[in-house]
């Protein structure tokens, strides 16, 4: 197979590939690109939080223009002029960073980056089960990330009634609604193309010897996720689709009709529901949480067991646990309507839910944490990363508890502790865990390491200053600020605890400054870093089999598998590793 | 009253929450209290025994790691445990609270009855008047300055009726219900400093209720201790008193008045700072301030560009304050959102 590659044109190889590594390459580097602009939109939104209408620094003020900004006078004396952010501009980056974040970047580098590349090496396949739909979901993928971007550029600025689109907002939205909505359709047939490649790849493609149970737990992980994905996505393809007839088409699916806008009757047929909408975005948008999160506790399970030395403890827990998580995931998603006016019956079906499904959550972070003992511990990057993933998933999910309990719900919610709550989540969490798998995987994609040093203070800056964006959060929901607020210092509550909103906003500056030994490290390993052989990291599952970089089919000989794939320091072996292939 | 008012202290902003003054509001942040020990002891815990494993099982320790070297039934007690607080939780405090808060709607004939419609971007109010019935309201009859909430003219129920806009004016020490509705996109009413909460829907009309403390008015709030507190004018930022007003006169060397008794500093960066300087050379120290009116009702929903601004004031009487407040049926406008 391997040596069929050689006849296959640059554009091929590298652009249009079918091979499930390259595309896995393209994901990873598109979505970090997303990743760093859905953060740039963060920074101006946190300068104007911290500093409520001052003009925003030169190089911000230098890339925009109307209607995200407005000209204001700085100087009466010398008539100097700036530019500040908008409520609207404010709004269509509050929209743009949760969509970009969540469906242009971190889903695509959980899944499409990470899952395209290792899994099929897991499980010793030589691709993807559908390698040409493979590309053609890497490809769906980039046009839906592009038509959003457009919508930055049509009348009236991108999308601004945030990521969840609530109408009757939605509906009387400027046209970078309508750009969104198509955006979200084209990005959900990509997910689903991809979801059902992934299942039947994991199903399908296996090696001989290696049954469910000797998967590796990020195999698992992608399993159930891609199940989320196919079955979540459906409904809010489906919604989209009717919010987008809505606004385009005169229906009223989601208009109760009789609006009142800006004192002119808004003309419509009415007779929908607005919280349909809710009942719909929520369905897909919960299990997406797990979306987000179980890709990046594979990562976590794979980087622990190999610095750790030692096997998993509760490797099977873990499998039951993500099962139960991703069923569980489909019945919470009212969780995040209580204040909408829902009664007592409906509202103890999903708190009951909600504090249940927190119990798979507390058990795989156990196992983790459980499998530290009697381990000897090798702190590289990778391991930096994937340790202090554990506190602050933990924070993340601590913090889910009051929030999923009706009444404290009613003073946190729609608070900054909310926004503090997801981000420990998806941003110390997720991201951190990603972060983990790219030192991790890196030497099998390029075959050379990446620098130890600059990874250790990329991580040593990015965990003291993600705290220092996050953890004031919590403070502030706590004093009652709300989210998707331009300008807190309007209420008195707000105005008492600015101090805290500055606060974050440094942290977040000093987490960008921090990514730039990220960023060397990325691309000066690719020329400079150290030349590395197939198993590096004296690891244990496939993809450690193949070369490094593996070639188009993967591996020389097919691998046939012996064993579990944790099975470190088995008392009488010779190495502290055995690996999952028979030699 | 003016005893009352030193005995009762119902706190400050910016001091952990806002401070709560519903009879029923001790019991949410109970509730979140409680949750919030329970989360500090687990992550404590479960730190100590995190770190410890780091340090014990470093690999600069040499020898090898252990193939199977949990054997105890600890994590599983420890989930369990964790499984049994949860359930106390919900049963015993979240569902009594939300049931009540649900479930237990004072009778019709004690309670303060209000409707609360959202629009882009203010709320508006509608009070029965003496009569006790809401007149009918209708799209058609809107009017943006005098009828913002399109009561009919023709309906008898609706000629007492008293309708504000940003000015919501209730009793202490009676249940007070408000039907929250909206004229255009979702909104949520929400007042911090009563625990309350809830979506203003187009198309539906949802309650809630809630008592405000006995005192708790905002004659005896602007009067309160902790309402009332020094701020340090070389290190006090202009936003965190912009709200503010002076408890009293505060003049320079020459007897000449800087900042008056019941004067803000200025809403504005600019003002507030010149202000702040103003204040430092003319060698004043420390100022006394207090929130201009201590209470608001504010949007917790996404609404549009000015969002962030939609905020109505929440004024509290005695009995007798508001009784003489309902006779003053002439619609006011607060302009301050």
């Amino acid at each position: 197979m391997s040596d069929h590659s050689h006849e296959l044109p640059f554009w091929k190889k590298y652009i249009f590939s079918v091979d499930h590594k390259v595309i896995g390459i393209q994901y990873t580097v598109t979505a970090l690109l997303f990743l760093a602009f859905g953060f740039g939109l963060m920074l101006v939104m946190r300068y104007q939080l911290a500093y409520p209408n001052q003009p925003l620094p030169g190089v911000f003020a230098s890339v925009l223009s109307e209607p995200v900004v407005g000209e204001v006078t700085v100087n009466e004396a010398t008539g100097e002029t700036g530019k500040v952010l908008t409520g609207d501009g404010y709004n269509a980056f509050g929209a743009m960073h949760g969509t970009i974040m969540v469906f242009l970047a971190i889903v695509p580098l959980a899944v499409g980056g990470f899952g395209n590349f290792v899994l099929p090496l897991q499980c010793g396949a030589p691709d993807m089960a559908f390698p040409r739909l493979n590309m053609a979901s890497y490809w769906t993928y980039l046009c839906g990330g592009i038509l959003m971007l457009f919508g930055f550029f049509v009348k009236g600025g991108a999308a601004n009634s945030g990521w969840t689109s609530y109408p009757p907002l939605s509906l009387i939205a400027t046209t970078g609604q309508t750009i969104w909505l198509l955006g979200m359709v084209i990005l959900i047939t990509s997910s689903l193309l991809g979801s059902v490649n992934f299942i039947v790849t994991a199903v399908q493609l296996r090696v001989q010897g290696l049954s469910f149970f000797r998967l590796p737990f990020f195999v698992w992980a992608q399993l159930v996720t891609s199940f989320l994905l196919l079955l979540a996505f459906p409904p809010l393809e489906a919604a989209g689709l009717l919010q987008l007839m809505d606004r385009v088409a005169g229906t009223s699916f989601f208009d109760p009709g009789g609006l009142i806008i800006s004192g002119v009757e808004r003309n419509s047929a009415g007779g929908g529901s607005p919280l349909l909408w809710q009942h719909l975005f929520w369905f897909l948008a919960h299990p997406e949480v797990y979306v987000l999160i179980l890709p990046g506790l594979g990562i976590i399970a794979e980087v622990i067991a190999n610095n750790t030395r030692k096997p998993l403890w509760g490797y099977k827990s873990l499998v039951y646990s993500a099962i139960f998580l991703g069923f569980m995931s489909f019945i919470v998603w009212a969780h995040h309507m209580y204040l909408t006016g829902m009664g007592t019956t409906l509202s103890t079906f999903f708190q009951a839910t909600t504090m249940i499904i927190s119990v798979p959550s507390v058990i795989i972070l156990t196992c983790l944490v459980i499998s530290l003992w009697g381990a000897r511990i090798r702190f590289n990057t990778p391991m930096l990363f994937a340790l202090s993933f554990l506190p602050m998933f933990a924070i993340g999910g601590l913090t889910g508890l009051p929030l999923g309990l009706t009444a404290s719900d009613i003073h946190l919610h729609d608070t900054y502790y909310v926004i503090g709550h997801f981000h420990y989540v998806v941003a110390p969490g997720t991201i951190f865990a990603m972060f983990a798998g790219v030192y991790y995987w890196y030497p099998k994609a390029s075959g050379r390491m990446m620098n130890e040093w600059l990874g250790r203070i990329h991580w040593f800056g990015s965990f003291v200053f993600i705290n220092a964006v996050f953890m004031p959060f919590f403070f502030l929901g706590m004093a009652g600020v709300l989210r998707r607020q331009f300008d807190q210092t309007e209420t008195l509550h707000g105005a008492a605890v600015q101090g805290l909103t500055v606060m974050a906003t440094w942290g977040a500056i000093g987490l960008a400054l921090a990514q730039i030994p990220f960023v060397i490290n990325f691309f000066w390993s690719m020329f400079a870093g150290q030349r590395v052989g197939a198993n590096p990291w004296k690891a244990t599952t496939l993809e450690w089999t193949a070369p490094s970089p593996p070639p188009h089919g993967n591996f020389d000989a097919v691998p046939v598998v012996a064993r579990g794939p944790y099975e470190y320091s088995v008392p009488g072996e010779s190495e502290d590793f055995s690996m999952q292939a028979t030699a | 009253m003016e005893l009352l008012a030193q005995a009762a202290d119902f706190g400050t902003y910016g001091k952990w929450m806002p401070p709560n003054l519903s009879v029923r509001g001790g019991a949410i942040d109970q509730l979140i209290e409680i949750l919030h020990y329970f989360m500090a002891v687990l992550f404590v815990g479960w730190g100590i025994f995190f770190v410890y494993c780091l340090v014990r099982f470093r690999s600069g320790k040499g020898g090898s790691a252990q193939y199977h070297p949990v054997k105890g039934k600890a994590s599983k007690y420890a989930e369990v445990g964790v499984a049994i607080f949860e359930a106390v939780l919900l049963l015993g405090f979240s569902m009594p609270v939300w049931g009540e808060y649900k479930n237990d709607p004072p009778p019709a004939d004690k309670r303060v009855e209000v409707r609360a419609i959202g629009e882009q971007f203010q709320w508006n109010f509608h009070y029965p008047g003496p009569d006790g019935k809401f007149g009918r309201t209708n799209a058609k009859f809107i009017d943006n300055v005098s009828n913002t909430i399109g009561l009919d003219p023709d309906d008898p129920n609706g000629k007492d009726d008293i309708q504000t806009i940003g000015a919501l004016h209730l009793p202490v020490g009676r249940p007070i219900y408000v039907r929250i509705t909206s004229k255009d996109v979702i909104h949520s009413f929400a007042i911090p400093t009563m625990r309350v909460k809830q979506d203003a829907i187009p198309g539906m009309e949802v309650p809630v209720w809630f008592q405000i403390k006995e005192g708790a008015t905002t004659a005896n709030l602007l009067k309160s201790k902790s309402m009332n507190e020094d701020f340090d004018t070389a290190k006090t930022n202009w936003y965190r008193v912009r709200h503010l007003v002076a408890s009293k006169d505060y003049a320079d060397k020459s007897g000449q008045i800087i900042l008056a008794e019941g004067a803000g500093i200025g809403l504005s960066r600019d003002a507030g700072e010149k202000k702040l300087k103003q204040l430092r050379e003319a060698g004043i120290d420390s100022i006394n301030m207090h929130p201009e009116n201590p209470l608001e009702v504010i949007c917790a929903q996404l609404c549009g560009n000015s969002h962030f601004k939609m905020k109505a004031q929440l004024y509290t009487y005695d009995d007798a304050g508001f009784e003489a407040w309902k006779k003053s049926t002439v619609p006011e406008v607060i302009e301050e959102f």
